[in-house]
């Protein structure tokens, strides 16, 4: 399987199962589980990104 | 009690002993919250730890033991067994052994550890709803 599809599922995991733990009106579990999701997914990129000048030798 | 006025029946959770209650939360994932009466928190956690615990599976990850000389292998097994009757159902069918030369052996050992994680933390919140200081 596609490393992102993988990472992307993962973070989807975990984001549906924090929002559900921590909220409990169905919009903060959207807005939770967006942030979640973002911030993740996001972040994972942009630290792909800042990793690309540094390669392993 | 006013006259009239009837108390909703408790959750079977509720007449359980605590660390009972806690057992079966950790033994299957899900259970703590629907014998509490939290049928759609049930249903999503069991939903999401079985997806991650499967995946982690299919991916070739290993279901960590305890190894002599590797302390990160004692918390990697506690998180595995984080996963219940999960691990105990993959252990006995011969999977989760692990294909270290694999290319998702990494990826598939994060899904099951989470897997267990969050089923430990299911645990906690199991806990905190059974004694109230949690909704």
């Amino acid at each position: 399987m596609d490393h992102l599809f993988l990472m992307l599922l993962h973070a989807f995991l975990i984001s549906v199962f924090f929002a559900f733990l921590w909220k409990r009106e169905r919009q903060a579990r959207w807005r939770y589980f967006w942030k979640v999701f973002l911030a993740l997914g996001l972040g994972a990129i942009a630290l792909g990104w800042l990793m690309y000048p540094f390669p392993r030798s | 009690m006013a006259a009239g006025v009837t108390e909703a029946p408790r959750a079977i959770g509720h007449r359980l002993p605590l660390w009972g209650l806690m057992a079966l939360a950790w033994l299957v994932p899900g259970l703590g919250h629907l014998l509490l009466a939290r049928r759609l928190r049930a249903a999503v956690f069991a939903a999401v730890i079985v997806v991650g615990f499967v995946t982690g599976i299919l991916l070739e990850g290993e279901l960590i033991m305890p190894r002599a000389g590797d302390p990160l292998s004692y918390l990697a097994a506690i998180a595995n067994l984080g996963s219940g009757v999960l691990f105990f159902a993959a252990r006995a069918a011969r999977l989760g052994e692990g294909v270290v030369t694999a290319i998702s052996y990494e990826y598939g050992n994060t899904f099951l550890l989470t897997a267990g994680m969050m089923n430990l933390l299911l645990v906690l919140d199991t806990h905190d709803i059974a004694v109230g200081k949690k909704d």
